[in-house]
């Protein structure tokens, strides 16, 4: 018996290590330990065992069978591993990807959302006005003289019936102010036009983004720490800012905002307006309001007005203005 | 405005580099557009006279000339120009001279003839960009003359200035300004002839918007060419010497910031008048041109008529000339908003206009007529009138109040009151009471500073913003009903730039031709060209026009949209739209084939967008223009926009090789009517079971209506109900040509519990059922 058990191990752990495939292992199990294999064969033989022997070829066959179910598994596994390596050999990780590409929203598109949410994160919520507006919230509630060029028709484009294409989105400061009592803390991302013949860095519609900080005690300080904070947040922490002394009829002091950083080429870069709001325009607030909630004695503010294309040009070096307005696709999908 | 750098130094004795010039005036608020350096500051370069020229013996385009170089021998030079005579003045380069461009000159041969230094072009000596020949001196330059005595070095300013500093118009403005933020005393020019001497007489002022008019006669004065100093200063600042009387009225227009005119008393008949002129009166003015000038504006006119267009030019016929002896010189202030009217009626500027436009010192009105008798005098002889003859006075000093604490509050600094008042004083302002409030007298060159605010900005100015402090500080703000327009728009652009579609941003303004089939729309009055007279009343024709820009580029697949304003007479509102053709995808290695982007692609996307069920998009039975096919687009019954596909015709305009497709929404309502989800639908916990059903219907029947009919019967176990398969066969072999196959998928599930397949079976039965007695369809069995 003992014999027989050892010869039966030899051979099928022999067979089982020659079976180069799933096939052959399972005919090598059938075998030896299927219904009618060797090794059940073996085992039905028990039964013709002296009962004293038994313990110990009971043993002897347990053995046997467990070897060679283990040479089945490990078999098994050498096979299953080599087959799904196999499967992976012929995966061509090299070819091309398949899922379609997605869209790009437009480069004034992101940047105006970079301002908006640097903005909202200093707690400043959205402001609107209409594109056309009347000549009293562009110009005269702004304290802008009345025979100041920009009213002109040369340079602001006009209606029949008076109104006009706002020339800045400073008009959305008036509208905001007209129907909110301070404080009011706003931006106002929108378009504003100039009639200006088209060519390489002018269009007649361009995109502005205007800010105002109206509440008791707001001074220059505020302005100051507001706008570096949202020039550095925009360009990076090492951007010098430089605020020169400038004129607009409708703040005061005034001043315009130089920035430079490697961003932007390393080149010192004009690229917003300022100033604290000018008495002149709460008066013109209150008049049309009919009440003193902004009297200029018992409130200040501070005003800001940027234009994003020239802005964009700079960041992303685009050499054209009307590229952004071409809709190129080229273009657009560099975004 | 050019400032020249020397002509600064005559006033304020600053040495500082012109880039730390520029910076301390850009601090001041002065920009600097640009610097303009100037002048020859070249060593061994001199004035020669050319004494005699001859023909090169070995080359024909050569000369060989003697010059006069101031030294007692004449020299040789050989010569390649051909622009001079004998006798002209030119510059030599002697030989050790370095020109520009690190050109040596030292003697040598040319072509075998020595020649001792070379003669010099403008270009050569760096005082042109270009030039052709030799550079011919004035004739009287002496031989020997140092060229950069000549042209000595220079630097000018180019400034932009704020409409509301007027006195930054002159050099002796923009001195003050130096002398403000270096601590460099001004010293103004003090003419030799007293101005106090006044009289009455000659003048008179009949009408309003001047109130100070003077004049004041000089006799004997000999008018021919200016000496050079005169001319040197007047190019450097961009204007062409004239005469000398001329220019002496320019330069102290220049030095001052006083306009001047000079008339020529022979040519005045009586008294001269300050008066409005009456409409359509003529005036033929030094530019030669013959005005009719409008009512009101103001002349200066003798009996003859208007002799000066008062601030903006004088008249052709009493001005000064070469045979001009006696001149009436006028030095006047008129007001900015009359002469701004007059010049722009008349389309007439001058440099006088623009400083009077924005308004001129009445209190330097007398000195800069003393100024510029002193150097007509010195330039052109004569003697003038000790008696300054005046109408109208000087108006009084302003007087403004500050309340230093405002200055604090408002700059949020905290200066002293002795720093508040020392800055206001620098600034040349008067104190006329101390305290905690202050008062100040405002001198006549800023009378700009009108309000406690103008000297709030004034210290904030001078003080400097880098000293204020950066303050990082503010309240909680709600949100608006425009952040929620703004989120809202913004995430359908991020929906659909995932999408697949790319945004564009075209133009409000367009054509006629654009707005034609999108109803009312408003005109602008004055449009810049007829392809922009209109403002758009729908994104649809700007997006085509991209769509066409990139087809002509050779794109292949086009999908834009748009988010954007549009314009009725109603007023403005904010639209969606999207524009695709031409590849949905291409052929790829996959197995995928080709595919033209189809009106089902956008419909489907339109869907999702707005989650929108397919009951939704309802078919017009008759499009609108541009539309061939269009379907409207319902949110909660009401109808937010509009879907299809153009008409061929349209398509065929812009070049779109396959189904032009597009979509238009209204933003505005759709965000009105948009609700936000309130609850989430209870997770399936029984299985669910689908059944195909597939039938042969009319050719004509819509899906829609089987879509619908199944819904109606609101078969409690019906969960939803999916088309999967479509089929048509023109030729009639597999299926009649006028009958379509469709096979539908319908999931059945109960909230409760498991269903059976009896259940199933029964309610798939009554839905065919209902279809067959209804709609006449035949089941493939």
């Amino acid at each position: 018996m003992q014999q027989q058990a050892d010869a039966l191990r030899t051979e099928a752990l022999e067979l089982i290590a020659s079976a180069h495939d799933v096939a052959s292992l399972e005919a090598a199990r059938l075998k030896y330990l299927g219904k009618s294999g060797a090794i059940t064969a073996l085992s039905e033989g028990m039964r013709h065992v002296p009962k004293e022997e038994r313990p110990v070829i009971g043993k002897l066959l347990n053995d046997l069978r467990a070897a060679v179910t283990n040479a089945l598994e490990a078999s098994q596994k050498r096979l299953l591993e080599a087959a799904d390596l196999a499967a992976f050999a012929s995966l061509d990780l090299t070819l091309p990807g398949t899922f379609p590409s997605p869209g790009t929203l437009h480069p004034l598109t992101q940047l105006m959302d970079r301002a908006v949410r640097c903005f909202r994160r200093m707690g400043f919520a959205i402001a609107d006005g209409p594109d056309i507006e009347t000549e009293w919230h562009c110009f005269d509630a702004l304290n802008t003289p009345p025979d100041h060029p920009a009213r002109n028709e040369q340079d602001t484009f006009y209606l029949p019936d008076g109104r006009l294409l706002r020339s800045h989105t400073s008009s959305v400061q008036v509208r905001v102010m007209e129907t909110t009592p301070p404080p009011v803390r706003i931006i106002a991302p929108g378009s504003a036009y100039r009639r200006d013949e088209v060519d390489a860095t002018h269009l007649a519609q361009f995109t502005q983004m205007e800010g105002l900080y109206v509440a008791e005690k707001v001074s220059l300080a505020d302005l100051k720490g507001t706008l570096e904070f949202f020039f550095r947040e925009l360009f990076g922490a090492g951007t010098d800012i430089q605020f020169r002394p400038h004129f607009f009829p409708f703040t005061e002091p005034s001043y315009e905002i130089d920035i430079r950083t490697e961003a932007l080429g390393g080149e010192w870069m004009e690229l917003a307006g300022c100033g604290m709001v000018d008495p002149a325009v709460f008066e013109a607030i209150c008049e049309r309001r009919g009440d003193r909630v902004y009297d200029p004695e018992k409130v200040s503010g501070f005003a800001f007005g940027f234009g994003l294309e020239r802005l964009a040009m700079n960041l992303s070096r685009i050499p054209d203005i009307r590229m952004l307005v071409e809709n190129d696709l080229r273009f657009l999908k560099q975004f | 405005m050019k400032i020249s750098i020397n002509w600064l130094r005559d006033f304020v004795d600053c040495q500082l580099p012109a880039s730390e010039l520029e910076a301390l005036l850009r601090r001041a608020g002065l920009e600097v557009a640009g610097l303009d350096q100037r002048g020859a500051a070249i060593d061994h370069v001199v004035a020669a006279e050319i004494l005699e020229s001859t023909q090169h013996p070995n080359a024909d385009r050569l000369s060989v000339c003697k010059v006069n170089d101031g030294s007692p021998e004449p020299r040789q030079i050989v010569c390649g120009a051909k622009n001079y005579k004998v006798g002209d003045k030119v510059p030599l380069a002697l030989p050790g001279a370095v020109l520009p461009g690190d050109f040596k000159i030292k003697t040598g041969k040319l072509r075998g003839v020595e020649s001792e230094g070379m003669m010099c072009s403008a270009k050569e000596l760096r005082l042109a960009e270009d030039s052709e020949g030799l550079l011919i001196l004035p004739p009287e330059t002496a031989p020997g003359t140092p060229i950069k005595d000549l042209f000595p070095t220079e630097t000018i300013l180019e400034l932009e200035i704020t409409p509301n500093r007027s006195d930054w118009l002159s050099h002796l403005g923009v001195a003050r300004e130096l002398s403000v933020f270096t601590g460099v005393p001004v010293k103004a020019p003090e003419p030799a002839l007293p101005p106090t001497a006044s009289a009455e007489g000659q003048v008179r002022i009949e009408s309003e918007g001047c109130p100070l008019y003077t004049l004041r006669r000089i006799s004997g004065v000999k008018v021919g060419p200016s000496p050079q100093w005169l001319r040197d200063r007047l190019a450097a600042v961009g204007l062409r010497s004239v005469n000398n009387v001329v220019d002496v009225t320019n330069y102290v227009l220049f030095e001052l910031g006083q306009p001047l005119h000079a008339f020529d008393a022979a040519k005045i008949s009586g008294p001269l008048i300050v008066r409005a002129a009456t409409e359509g009166e003529a005036f033929r003015a030094l530019d030669g041109r013959e005005y009719k000038l409008p009512a009101g504006s103001l002349v200066i006119a003798d009996t003859n008529g208007p002799a000066a267009l008062a601030g903006v030019m004088g008249g052709e016929g009493t001005g000064v000339t070469e045979s001009t002896t006696e001149i009436l010189l006028e030095s006047a202030v008129f007001e900015a908003s009359g002469v701004r009217r007059a010049s722009r009626a008349m389309a007439l500027f001058s440099d006088s206009s623009y400083r009077f436009e924005r308004g001129v010192d009445p209190e330097g009105v007398a000195n800069a007529s003393a100024r510029a008798v002193e150097l007509i005098l010195q330039v052109a002889g004569g003697s003038a009138e000790l008696s300054l003859l005046v109408s109208g006075k000087c108006p009084e000093r302003g007087k403004v109040s500050l309340r230093h604490a405002r200055v604090r509050n408002l700059l949020g600094i905290s200066l002293t009151n002795a720093e508040i008042e020392s800055t206001l004083a620098r600034v040349g302002l008067e104190k006329l009471a101390a305290g905690d409030e202050t008062r100040w007298s405002i001198p006549g060159y800023r009378r700009e500073l009108r309000r406690e605010a103008d000297l709030i900005e004034e210290i904030a100015r001078v003080v400097g913003i880098e000293k204020i402090p950066s303050l990082a500080q503010g309240p909680f703000a709600a949100s608006s009903d425009a952040d929620a327009a703004y989120d809202f728009a913004m995430n359908f652009r991020r929906s659909l730039a995932g999408m697949g579609f790319h945004e564009a941003r075209t133009s409000t303004l367009v054509s006629a031709a654009d707005v034609s089939h999108f109803g009312d729309a408003v005109a602008l009055k004055n449009p810049f060209g007829d392809d922009q007279s209109q403002l758009r009343n729908s994104l649809v024709p700007g997006l085509l026009a991209a769509l066409r820009r990139n087809l002509d580029q050779g794109a292949k697949s086009i999908a834009l949209f748009e988010c954007g304003r549009v314009f009725r007479t109603a007023g403005e509102g904010q639209r969606l739209a999207i524009v695709v053709t031409g590849e949905r995808h291409e052929t790829s290695w996959h197995g995928e084939t080709a595919r033209a982007w189809d009106v089902f692609d956008l419909t489907g996307a339109v869907r999702q967008l707005a989650s929108l069920g397919e009951q939704d998009v309802v078919p017009l039975p008759s499009p609108v223009a541009p539309f061939g096919a269009c379907a409207e687009v319902f949110l909660h019954g009401k109808k937010i926009g509009i879907v299809g596909q153009l008409t061929p015709a349209v398509a065929r305009e812009i070049g779109a090789p396959s189904p032009l497709l597009a979509a238009e929404f209204d933003l505005d309502l759709w965000r009105a009517t948009a609700t936000a989800k309130t609850s989430v639908a209870a997770l399936a916990k029984f299985p669910g079971s689908a059944r195909d059903i597939a039938f042969l219907a009319p050719l004509a029947l819509p899906y829609g209506e089987v879509r619908s009919l199944i819904e109606s019967l609101k078969e409690p176990l019906l969960e939803s109900v999916r088309l999967f398969d479509l089929f048509t066969d023109s030729k009639g072999e597999k299926i009649p040509s006028d009958k379509k196959s469709m096979a539908i998928s319908l999931t059945f599930r109960s909230p409760e519990r498991t269903l059976t397949a009896d259940e199933i079976q029964a309610a798939a039965d009554h839905i065919k059922a209902a279809l067959r007695e209804k709609l006449s369809v035949d089941f493939r069995e």
